[in-house]
């Protein structure tokens, strides 16, 4: 008889209504929500802090400087002079405005002397947009003939079918990190918690009734399965929270009438192409892939502590994959196609980071995917079987935390 | 039937088990006996499959233990292990149904164990909550709720006070009339004294002795005399007796060793000749002289 639906069915009902899995999920999920909406409102904060400018100089200076500021700054009021140098008091004065500029004539163009309420928040927009201005009074050319020379257009043809510009190119970028960070954080957290029901049951002694009661084995998947579907369910819901919110992130970027807004606007309304069933597919199936490996070998390490303080210690090398795979796909996002992401895409533990990132990023020859997955079937395969006789020895080892030696000849047996 | 057959297990350099060999009839309940360190859990382990033995056989009728046999069997090991968090019942039931119990059966024996084990009153608490005897007394539970045609224990009255000791020796006798093979293990030998049918006695790994109680006392190479008053004639006569032996003597009587092959009423008559015999009693060896004998701690 299989008892591993019965090891599912109590470790996924222990697990998901642990304090520790509700806690997690529910703050990750606050931690997304957070990350929709924060910048949006830390920008607002920001910019309405930073906007206020008051300018003065000559009216024909002023004038012209007000309506190329316009759009990045608040010109809360024009002097033509005034007496002294503008003091804290103006600026309060003036709607509690960030700055006073003064504009004069200087040398061939224009010369600014900005008092700003706070030196480092003074916005470097404040300069590139009266460029123009310069431009003009040293050219004594029109605003009009200057504007079309200040901007070269570029038309960026892409090469790779995957993408059709620029921009969806950029959003894949986003949604492959998105997905690798929910990967990484949910291989940590659920292989952990894997690592920990194992050490519980170890110290507790359970393991021992266990292991007269059942096959090891079975024990083992079923812990594994649970942990995973648990996972599965915690993905789902971040994933779920990330789509849900991110065209909403993107939509009160784009509310701003800037470039900037209009192009986020095009991303959200372009989100839900990009995140198609290719994409969800990939990432279920890496998902899997590395869980499995990282949850098999963090429950066999966890079989050999007799004491939970140490599992930090045994599983430390561990992470090492799970953080070099993670690195790897940040650059992978920039350097697809780099001969060594190609190698690490195809690397057990690394490429379910890398390979998917690359996925997801750039066209990747079919041959590579198959490999990938090839090699991380295979090396699933080995793990399981290497964990399971380190799982089985593991859970009756009481006593000092076994050598290294010790456990490869236990391997070799 | 249980049939061990000559089992070896080292662990590294270190001979655990050394060749025991024992037999258990179904139904039986059967002593396995030794001092810390003996072998005892390591031959336990080899009973339920945990361990393999590096030499020997172990065979349910007459078959090697596979998993579907071991899932038949019950284990109390020695160290106790519960999940903390789950409640009393769940728990139960959980290891009902790894040994392959199905709803409603499984639910029915929970709360039937819980009831005979008097711990009913806690089937709704965590575990952890529970005093360390009624968490023994959980453990008894989850490890016999499937009624195992064998069942291992390893010290199932350590830590149990006399009331709980006595709930659960009633409990292990409802088993055993249920015909369920018990092997136990315990350093209250008083207790299981009464219980066993059978047993094994066993030190550094090796059989040491084995049988029921009368084949080990009539193994025993002395028998215990207990003569009144405690007189110099009396003493005399004792202390002249070929192989006799002065034991430690209570108030007012002379305990002696004799040879097991003594002739006992020619002894009588002798004491009698002495004068003024008031009392003569032939004493068998207990489980615990025997025990200490075997072990190598008393001669």
């Amino acid at each position: 008889m299989n008892v591993i639906p019965i090891v599912f069915n109590a470790e996924f009902l222990r697990r998901i209504r642990s304090r520790s899995y509700i806690i997690a999920t529910v703050l990750m999920m606050l931690g997304i929500v957070l990350l929709a909406y924060l910048p949006g409102l830390l920008a607002n904060q920001f910019t309405s802090a930073t906007r206020g400018i008051v300018l003065i100089g000559a009216p024909d200076l002023t004038g012209r400087a007000k309506a190329l500021l316009a759009k990045d700054f608040d010109i809360v009021a024009t002097y033509p002079s005034i007496e002294g140098t503008p003091t804290l008091a103006f600026l309060d004065k003036n709607k509690k405005a960030s700055a006073a500029a003064v504009l004069e004539h200087g040398g061939a163009g224009l010369k600014v002397t900005a008092y700003a309420r706070d030196v480092a928040m003074f916005r470097g927009a404040f300069a590139r947009d009266l460029v123009p201005l310069n431009v003009a009074l040293a050219t004594k050319l029109s605003p009009a003939q200057i504007d079309p020379l200040l901007t070269v257009p570029v038309a960026v043809k892409s090469l790779d079918t995957k993408f059709a510009d620029e921009s969806a190119a950029n959003i894949a970028k986003g949604i492959a990190y998105g997905f690798v960070l929910v990967l990484y954080i949910s291989i940590f957290i659920n292989a952990q918690n894997v690592m920990t029901s194992v050490a519980e049951e170890k110290t507790n002694r359970i393991s021992e009734i266990l292991a007269a009661t059942i096959p090891p084995s079975q024990l083992l998947f079923g812990k594994i399965l649970a942990a995973g579907a648990t996972g599965f369910i915690q993905i789902a819901l971040w994933v779920g929270t990330g789509i849900a919110l991110g065209p909403i992130a993107l939509h009160s970027f784009a509310d701003d009438s800037t470039t900037k807004g209009s192009h986020a606007a095009a991303v959200a309304s372009s989100l839900p192409d990009q995140l198609g069933p290719a994409v969800i597919a990939a990432f279920l199936l890496f998902f899997l892939l590395g869980f499995i490996q990282y949850a098999t070998m963090f429950a066999a390490a966890a079989s050999l502590v007799n004491r939970t303080e140490d599992l930090g210690s045994l599983a430390a090398p561990l992470y090492f994959p799970v953080i070099g795979g993670f690195f790897l796909a940040q650059i992978a996002l920039q350097f697809p196609n780099a001969n060594g992401i190609v190698v690490t895409s195809m690397m057990p533990l690394l490429s379910p980071f890398v390979m998917f990132t690359r996925m997801t990023v750039a066209t990747v020859p079919i041959w590579q995917v198959v490999v990938s997955i090839a090699v991380n079937l295979v090396s699933a395969y080995l793990i399981v079987i290497a964990a399971g006789k380190i799982y089985r020895i593991g859970l009756l080892m009481y006593g000092k935390t076994p050598k290294f030696s010790q456990v490869l000849a236990t391997l070799r047996a | 039937m249980l049939e061990v057959t000559n089992v070896r297990r080292a662990f590294g350099t270190t001979q655990a088990v050394r060749g025991v060999s024992f037999s258990i009839n179904r139904g039986a309940t059967f002593g396995l006996l030794g001092p810390n360190g003996a072998g005892k859990t390591t031959t336990m382990r080899m009973l339920l499959g945990i361990l393999q033995p590096d030499s020997g056989t172990v065979t349910w009728d007459g078959k090697p233990i596979d998993n579907a046999t071991r899932r038949r069997f019950g284990y109390l090991p020695e160290e106790r292990g519960l999940y903390g968090k789950m409640k009393v019942r769940d728990q139960i039931v959980y290891f009902g149904r790894l040994h392959g119990m199905t709803d409603p059966e499984v639910g029915q024996r929970a709360d039937a164990w819980l009831a005979s084990l008097d711990i009913a009153q806690y089937a709704t608490r965590p575990t952890s909550e529970l005093s360390k005897g009624n968490q023994q007394k959980v453990q008894v539970a989850c490890s016999a709720v499937h009624d195992p045609e064998l069942l291992i224990l390893d010290e199932p009255f350590s830590g149990l006070d006399p009331i709980n000791a006595d709930i659960l020796l009633a409990n292990l006798r409802a088993l055993q009339a249920r015909g369920t093979t018990l092997v136990l293990s315990s350093h209250q030998l008083w207790q299981i004294e009464t219980l066993c049918t059978e047993f094994c006695i066993i030190a550094a790994g090796e059989n040491r002795a084995i049988g029921t109680l009368e084949e080990l006392r009539r193994d025993w190479p002395t028998r215990i005399v207990r003569v009144e008053p405690r007189s110099a004639a009396l003493q005399a006569v004792l202390s002249a007796t070929n192989g006799a032996r002065e034991r430690a003597t209570t108030n007012g009587a002379l305990l002696f060793d004799v040879p097991a092959t003594l002739e006992l009423p020619d002894l009588v008559r002798r004491l009698v000749a002495a004068g003024d015999l008031t009392a003569f009693e032939r004493m068998e060896p207990s489980l615990q002289e025997i025990y200490l004998r075997a072990i190598g701690e008393a001669a």
